[in-house]
């Protein structure tokens, strides 16, 4: 009798003892989202990651929101209007609205959150695409804010969504402790930061907006391997999966308990050329690549039919788009024919950076160019190193003998400035900007400059057009693919959507 | 047990005596076979292998085994089998430069650590120490961090943290055979220190080294497929079996071969290594 | 002996300073701009060039060394430059995680070897003894990761019965340990089984036979005492393996421990959590070695390790 007390007593210590281990062991009001990768910062401001992003995004909101159907809705400000130059803008603020921590705002709260941008001091993550344009925020009356932009920028609502110009408390960003507490006005606020397991969010309850309409937690996990997020999904340790790995779609689709949604991509993949590196300084042996590769064949092997050949520099949801392109169908011969043209009917040797997790594309173009008689030498390289090589300026990569760079950019909805500049422009060459090969055309630069200050939209479009040509043309880049977006869900998760370009948005997500 | 051997050796055909001797030395013919066979793969690689290694084949990504292919293909269409035979090589390659290197490092400083006064022994053992006491994978991730990733740069680091284990072996084995009276003999012979050293020590440390370096080339295959298992050491396309692992990792749940067999393949090399050095070990030590 | 262990003690602050040298050294030699990393592919040199100073990488070496050993003498080990929280927290919150994982496979791996190397001993020669035997040169030869991927496979993804990810609920820790214990087992097993061959091939205990105390008595209390040198020596001398296992078992199940932190680190170039764990892990090794040497010089002063 004894000993069965004793026992019982004993189970009853470990439950208990369990308990307080594993507290949030899955509970019915929490909705479990995971992503590829851990939170790179609390802070908004200082990241420019798209899980990230997607992470922050039910605690923090800026003066304009992106609605489901993809247009700009007014949040913090309540209304906004332009002077007739595109240069200065005007919004009203919403009243009674508080930060989590208390901090009211207003005014001064707007205004500091784009000083610390255009601080150079500071070096925060996102701030660089600001200062390209803006001039200065300054407050008119408390509940009104006025911003300066240095040149016209159509994308300007747009960007205003984004990270760096998402509302932080003041007095978080004061006390330093912003980048890992997360002080927001959004309607979920931060219980808890695991920085090794999860982020935990609970509602607000003194939301400006009333009560939020998601599930009362939301919890964060992460991992890299697309074997185990799967498998968190399948168990129902997930509820929600982004980005889902598209080598388990298949299996997804036929199982009726999970629900595939797969959005329009705006990542564009591709292979920057070194257009100061023999032979790559040739347009012809450019070209030669382009025809070389089989991207239907590519887009087959690594994204299993979950992307679509690239056509043109921009995605098919970038404003501007012209699906009628078609400048490289897949010709071994003809590329050979190039080649012989330039000089090299034997085909070359050149070599190409990847980072990790794309580095099957590497192996891929290898066997692919292998037919056109060019030998590719792929390193495989981690992200900090990958970056450093990269962003090398002519010499270096002349030193390291970097004929190319494999990688892919996203400006999502928010403009075709924010691929061609970034991409194309001379002044963009790599170290200063993501011209990683170097490619200078006149004639390109002049098109991206009209463009950028024609506020006419159809206008606009067609000059991006003239451009799509040029680049296609001009070749810089091997044009690969775009792909669509995945997330999965449980087939009981409703309210959950994604914005092009990869972010998930679950603040408004619910559990059956 | 060896003299009665020879003693009736020459009444008995050599093969005869051969199985006498393998069975009363189980663990080196058992080993030695293993070994021997995953040499063989090696060298004849292209001859047993039924495709190329690496010509992909996006028609017919991760199949299933089947007679075309016995192992199935990965997530590029290649032929696993193919792959796995042709990782032998990668792997014995591994074993021999890397145990190469820590040998050629780690004995002569060893040595001359025994044999030299304090302040020399004191600084190489202080080193040796230092090293030592980083775990092998951490010591390796953090070279390779430096020299980058690559093969070889995975087998120096992989060396390097070998280097202690020869120093310490050589030294100890240098002060026990220091102070023999045939050694002290050759000193007062006026022999150079030099040719003491690799004539006299080195010569009777060889035994005890050889017996080390069998059973340190399990831990360079297991580590080197650890670190190319963590995206840390081969590159691809090699057929480097970890790499071939960490490639079937992604498909876990999908797709378990190319997983299964190049871990297996690990298994059965490492296990020959480690038999054969347990057994060179008895017959160098039969105490133990 | 006090001298002896004295030594030791003068000696451990050496190896120290060693292992903090060596750490900081390789760190500044890594390839990768951490100042370029963090600030983003779309930052300009002006923000890469702030950020560098945040981190004061662009003071000299000496002065970082300086300013990292005064750091890590009080706890402070710097700010990780992905999550940009203190490095010592993120360590403290995930050491629990690791130690866990090892005192349990420790557990497994004395509960399952000690009593196989006994059998073994006992039956020398026998089949229990070449199944042991043959069983530890497999555990010992098998890749962990590949163990891993297996069993992972097979009871999380075919059979459903276990968790796959993190750690959710004491099953979580069931793989993770089991793949973690089979190398310490099998040298556990191997070791008690030599060492029990050892001792009881000794007089006194040929002379307990003869005096006819019962064999189980004699296994149990005389042999099995004099057998626990070896295993603390294996416990605390194989720390650092057991370490460097869990640097790869942690990537495999994602288990938030301080291994699979530290392979993140390395894909980041995350230099402070590099540096930061890798002291950690090894001071941790160090002292646990030593504190091995120091019971087992205490147990038996026969044994020196010089």
């Amino acid at each position: 009798m004894t000993m069965f007390l004793k026992s019982r007593r004993f189970m009853l210590a470990s439950a208990v003892a369990a308990g307080l281990v594993f507290p949030i062991a899955a509970s019915a009001a929490t909705l479990t989202v995971m992503q590829t990768e851990a939170p790179r910062s609390m802070d908004p401001g200082d990241q420019t990651a798209t899980y990230t992003a997607a992470l922050l995004d039910p605690m923090y909101e800026g003066l304009v929101k992106r609605d489901t159907d993809l247009s700009l809705k007014p949040a913090l400000a309540t209304e906004w209007s332009a002077d007739a130059s595109g240069l200065v803008w005007t919004f009203k603020l919403r009243p009674d609205v508080k930060f989590h921590d208390g901090t009211a705002f207003d005014a001064d709260a707007v205004v500091k959150n784009f000083a610390r941008h255009l601080d150079t001091k500071r070096g925060l993550a996102a701030s660089g695409r600001l200062r390209t344009f803006l001039d200065s925020v300054t407050a008119v009356d408390p509940m009104t804010v006025q911003f300066k932009l240095k040149t016209q920028y159509p994308a300007f609502l747009a960007l205003l969504t984004t990270g760096p110009c998402l509302m932080v408390s003041p007095a978080a960003d004061a006390a330093g402790t912003i980048g890992s507490k997360a002080v927001g006005t959004g309607a979920y606020k931060l219980q808890e930061y695991k920085s090794g397991e999860y982020v935990l969010q609970a509602k607000n309850t003194d939301w400006w907006g009333g009560a939020p309409k998601g599930e009362d937690q939301i919890k964060w996990t992460w991992t890299s391997e697309p074997s185990v997020m799967n498998m968190a999904l399948q168990t129902g340790d997930a509820d929600v999966i982004n980005p889902f790995p598209s080598a388990f779609a298949a299996q997804v689709k036929a199982n009726p308990e999970m629900k595939l949604s797969t959005t329009d991509g705006s990542a564009v993949f591709w292979v920057s050329l070194n257009t100061k590196l023999k032979p790559l300084d040739d347009v012809r042996v450019r070209q030669a690549l382009n025809y070389a590769t089989d991207k239907e064949g590519l887009v087959k092997a690594f994204m299993q039919g979950y992307a679509t050949p690239a056509n043109s520099p921009l995605a098919p949801v970038t404003p501007g788009y012209d699906k009628t392109l078609n400048p490289y169908p897949y010709n071994v011969e003809k590329a050979k024919q190039l080649l012989k043209d330039a000089g090299y009917p034997d085909g070359f040797a050149m070599s190409t950076i990847v980072q990790e997790q794309e580095a099957r594309i590497g192996e891929l173009l290898q066997a692919m160019w292998a037919k056109a008689g060019v030998k590719l030498e792929v390193r495989k390289m981690e992200g900090g190193v990958w970056s450093k090589a990269a962003f090398l300026d002519p010499a270096g990569k002349e030193k390291d003998n970097i004929g190319s760079s494999i990688a892919s950019w996203s400006s999502g909805v928010n403009g075709a400035d924010l691929q061609f500049r970034p991409l194309y422009y001379t002044k963009s060459a790599s170290p200063a900007g993501a011209n990683l090969g170097f490619f200078s055309d006149p004639k390109l630069d002049g098109m991206i400059d009209k463009a950028a200050s024609t506020l006419d939209e159809k206008a606009r479009n067609a000059i991006y057009v003239d451009a799509q040509k040029e680049v296609n043309e001009q070749a810089p880049h091997v044009l690969l693919y775009t792909k669509r977006d995945l997330f999965a869900t449980r087939a009981g998760v409703s309210g959950v959507w994604m914005i092009p370009g990869g972010g998930i948005v679950v603040k408004d997500g619910k559990k059956k | 047990m060896a003299s009665i051997e020879t003693d009736i050796a020459p009444r008995r055909p050599a093969i005869l005596r051969g199985l006498r001797w393998a069975a009363a030395h189980r663990s080196i013919t058992l080993g030695g076979l293993l070994i021997g066979v995953i040499v063989l793969a090696a060298i004849f690689a292209p001859l047993i292998a039924p495709a190329d290694p690496y010509v992909q084949d996006l028609l017919a990504t991760m199949e299933p085994p089947s007679w075309a292919h016995p192992f199935g293909t990965d997530d590029n269409g290649r032929d696993i089998f193919t792959r796995v035979i042709y990782g032998a090589r990668i792997s014995l390659l591994e074993v021999v430069l890397a145990v190469g290197l820590a040998v050629a490092v780690g004995v002569p400083l060893g040595i001359l650590s025994g044999m030299s006064g304090r302040y020399v022994d004191q600084a190489i053992m202080w080193t040796m120490d230092i090293l030592f006491a980083f775990p092998g994978i951490v010591l390796a991730i953090l070279i390779v961090s430096v020299l980058g990733t690559s093969l070889i740069n995975l087998l120096i680091a992989i060396a390097i943290f070998s280097v202690p284990v020869y120093a310490r072996l050589s030294r100890n084995l240098t002060l026990g055979l220091k102070n023999m009276e045939y050694v002290e003999a050759a000193h007062s012979l006026g022999i150079s220190r030099r040719r003491i050293m690799t004539h006299y020590i080195l010569r009777n440390a060889i035994g005890p080294i050889i017996v080390q370096s069998t059973l340190t080339a399990g831990t360079v295959i297991l580590s080197a497929a650890s670190l190319s298992f963590l995206g840390l050491g081969a590159q691809p396309p090699l057929p480097e079996w970890g790499a071939m692992m960490s490639d079937g990792r992604n498909y876990l749940g999908l797709n378990i071969w190319m997983s299964l067999f190049p871990g297996l393949a690990i298994m059965i090399t490492v296990l020959g290594f480690n038999i054969l050095g347990d057994g060179l070990r008895d017959l160098l030590d039969p105490r133990r | 002996m006090k001298a002896y262990i004295l030594k030791k003690i003068l000696a451990l602050p050496l190896i120290l300073i060693g292992v903090s040298l060596l750490v900081f050294v390789a760190i500044r030699a890594l390839p990768g701009d951490p100042a370029r990393l963090m600030a983003g592919p779309e930052a300009t040199q002006e923000a890469v060039d702030a950020m560098t100073a945040r981190l004061g990488l662009d003071r000299s070496l000496p002065e970082q060394y300086a300013s990292f050993a005064y750091g890590a003498v009080r706890g402070d080990l710097g700010t990780s430059i992905k999550s940009k929280l203190p490095v010592t927290a993120e360590i403290a919150e995930r050491l629990p995680f690791t130690i866990g994982l090892a005192i349990t496979a420790y557990l497994l791996a004395i509960g399952i070897g000690v009593p196989a190397g006994m059998i073994a001993a006992i039956y020398r020669h026998g089949w229990p003894d070449q199944a042991v035997m043959i069983l530890a040169i497999a555990g010992a030869s098998i890749a962990n990761f590949w163990l891993a991927l297996m069993a992972m496979n097979t009871f999380s993804v075919q059979l459903g019965w276990l968790p796959l990810l993190g750690v959710t609920s004491w099953k979580s820790f069931i793989l993770p340990s089991i793949t973690l214990a089979v190398l310490p087992t099998a040298v556990i097993a191997r070791m008690t089984r030599s060492s029990m061959i050892e001792v009881m091939s000794q007089d006194y205990i040929r002379t307990a036979y003869a005096k006819g105390v019962l064999p189980r008595n004699i296994y149990w209390s005389h042999a099995l005492r004099n057998a626990l040198i070896p295993i603390i020596t294996i416990v605390g001398l194989n720390f650092g393996s057991l370490m460097g296992g869990a640097v790869v078992t942690e990537s495999v199940f994602n288990w938030p421990g301080i291994g699979r932190f530290l392979v993140d680190a390395v894909r980041y170039r995350d230099y402070p959590v590099i540096q930061g764990v890798t002291l950690v892990a090894v001071s941790g090794v160090v002292i646990m070695n030593f504190l091995a040497e120091l019971l087992i010089a205490v147990l038996n002063p026969k044994i020196r390790f010089d």
